[in-house]
């Protein structure tokens, strides 16, 4: 007997999330930052920690104070970042770079909360810079969104980015 | 090539072929990075017998390992059979490391331990005490930093390091504890020469306002000599740019808390300064536990390490040909601070210089244009000026180098290019000239 646990999400609920996550890289892509911000939920986490390459065998201690992060961000935080993007002063990002992302491998599961659903997802994001050179950023995403009235909101995504060394001199972008 | 015509300090000129060549980038490879002591790892990363730590010394791979004995060895990262590299982890803990191709394997001290066959098919003639790991040359430790060398006839850290030990102390001593490293490695591809990155922070306060300043309207809190927004104003008494210190350099506020300006929320830093300033005080001494320590700082140790106490971030360069680095980056703690403290720097060092960093994200791009703009025909033909405020510099008391004031100065860039200069010229270090301007008398003078 195949095991599925937790059970799979409505078919109309997987539609829904689906089609916000495609909506929500489309914001991203057009730099629709504050429509962008009325996707997330107050209380926000936006998470990417940072990793290293290891034996499978290793058993050597955590590492002292935590791993640090890429993104370690709240709402506030993600505004900060926004505020920044927004000033006029980002020379890195004027000219706009050329930005598009691609998400797939959606996956819709039921949450712990009944309002709430776990998606987990793929983003690859193409940059084509300043420099005329594209550079593809790869991550996994594991998201918690909340069903607020008709609207699907982000509550938590936590990013696993698959580059060991970043191949790019900024990361101006969201996941 | 003639490195005499490539830099001129009295002029503040550099070619710009110094950015694009690749007959000065092999030359730098064996004069600078083959000569200098380079930074290898923090003792904080490697607490535990066995532990280890993989970095470069220029473009050489290195595992620093250390010792059962507490101390600390370091190795080109490379079979010493068919050349394959031995460790592929980024840092650990291992009882051996085994080479992939053929097995053989290795102690923690570099002994060769293993061959695979070695009766049947070696028949027993291996002399393995000629196949252990090769060690780089010297390794020695300043307060918690550990460093390696390529070329024996080095002058040891503490002499390489001289009086720019006056200022590496306000944050290796100030505290009884020591510092650490912390979070893992912050690794970035830039494609630019490494010279660039260095001399951004090595001395160049003038691009802070102009190049960060979107970052700068984001979470500055604290006025920083007098630096603002678009470069509207700076206040030159507010700090200063050392350097005259064989090539080593500190760039510094004087107010003793602006280390924390770019911290959104800094009270809890402030607040932790100001309960151990007795402490820093009676270690340092009042001039640099008053004026220095809290601060902002940039202190650069030649040829690629630099470290900013108040930011509290610690890198180094490492080369990968004339036009790309990897620069790598880590938080950097006190360790006699509390657990939240640690907790609030790791993370807005992140925010600030990490790979997502505020800051970090403006300087990428610039620093790869310059270099770019230094490869083509016609630009790699011309030259680049650092000629601010030249002839303005001297003697300033209580502190050692050769100090211009002010933190928007290009003084110690020119020093900077000074030294590579100096090291491209000389065939070894009996050809190194050494000079720590203005150095003082002893220690106690500064308390006084």
């Amino acid at each position: 007997m195949l095991d599925v646990r937790p059970q799979p999400a409505l078919h109309d609920t997987v539609t829904a999330l689906t089609q916000r996550l495609f909506h929500e890289a489309r914001l991203l892509d057009d730099e629709r930052f504050e429509e962008w911000l009325e996707l997330l939920c107050e209380d926000v986490s936006y998470h990417m920690a940072l990793k290293s390459r290891r034996f499978r065998a290793d058993r050597s201690a955590p590492i002292a104070v935590g791993a640090g992060n890429v993104f370690n961000d709240n709402l506030a935080r993600l505004k900060l970042r926004i505020d920044r993007l927004r000033s006029g002063f980002v020379w890195a990002e004027d000219p706009p770079n050329f930005v598009r992302r691609v998400v797939s491998n959606v996956e819709v599961l039921d949450a712990d909360e009944p309002n709430e659903a776990v998606v987990h997802s793929v983003v690859v994001i193409h940059r084509n810079r300043i420099d005329g050179q594209t550079r593809l950023l790869t991550a996994g995403r594991t998201d918690r969104w909340r069903k607020g009235g008709e609207s699907w909101l982000l509550a938590a995504r936590e990013i696993a980015l698959d580059h060991s060394v970043l191949p790019d001199s900024n990361v101006n972008v969201f996941f | 090539m003639d490195v005499a015509d490539l830099v001129d300090t009295s002029t503040g000129r550099q070619s710009r072929s110094i950015y694009s060549s690749e007959p000065v980038y092999r030359q730098e490879l064996e004069r600078v990075f083959g000569r200098c002591w380079l930074f290898l790892a923090h003792i904080s990363q490697i607490p535990q017998p066995n532990d280890f730590f993989r970095t470069y010394m220029g473009e050489d791979d290195v595992i620093v390992i250390r010792q059962k004995d507490g101390s600390v060895k370091a190795f080109l990262n490379t079979c010493t059979h068919r050349g394959n590299r031995i460790c592929r982890a980024d840092r650990g803990n291992a009882r051996s490391f085994t080479c992939n191709y053929h097995g053989w394997s290795f102690a923690p001290d570099g002994a060769l331990a293993g061959v695979p066959l070695e009766n049947e098919a070696y028949f027993g003639e291996l002399d393995r005490s000629k196949f252990g790991l090769v060690p780089v040359a010297q390794v020695a430790e300043y307060k918690g930093l550990i460093f390696g060398n390529f070329d024996p006839a080095a002058p040891s850290l503490e002499d390489y390091l001289g009086d720019a030990k006056f200022y590496l102390d306000v944050w290796l001593d100030a505290l009884p504890g020591g510092t650490s490293l912390v979070g893992e490695t912050q690794k970035m591809v830039l494609n630019t020469n490494w010279k660039l990155p260095v001399e951004n922070v090595c001395g160049d306060g003038y691009h802070l306002g102009w190049a960060h300043a979107g970052a700068m309207m984001a979470v500055q809190s604290m006025d920083l000599s007098g630096l603002s927004v678009g470069n509207a104003s700076a206040n030159l008494e507010g700090g200063l740019s050392v350097a005259g210190l064989n090539g080593h350099m500190a760039l510094t506020s004087l107010d003793g808390v602006s280390g924390y300006a770019f911290y959104p929320e800094p009270k809890p830093m402030l607040d932790y300064l100001e309960a151990n300033r007795p402490t820093a005080i009676e270690r340092l001494g009042k001039l640099r536990g008053e004026q220095l320590w809290g601060s902002q700082i940039n202190i650069t140790i030649f040829p690629n390490l630099q470290f900013l106490p108040g930011l509290n971030w610690f890198r180094v360069y490492h080369p990968k040909g004339p036009g790309q680095i990897e620069q790598w980056t880590w938080a950097m703690v006190e360790n006699d601070m509390p657990e939240e403290i640690k907790t609030t720097i790791l993370d807005n060092q992140c925010l600030t210089f990490g790979l997502a960093g505020l800051f970090d994200n403006d300087d990428g791009d610039n620093l790869a244009a310059c270099t770019e703009q230094s490869r083509g025909w016609r630009t790699s033909q011309m030259d680049v000026y650092t000629n601010m405020a030249l002839g303005r510099s001297g003697a300033r008391e209580g502190f050692p180098g050769d100090i211009a004031a002010g933190l928007v100065s290009e003084h110690n860039q020119r020093y900077f290019y000074r030294r590579w200069q100096e090291h491209m010229q000389a065939s070894s270090w009996s050809d190194v000239p050494a000079y720590n301007l203005n150095s003082l008398a002893s220690r106690e003078a500064v308390d006084a």
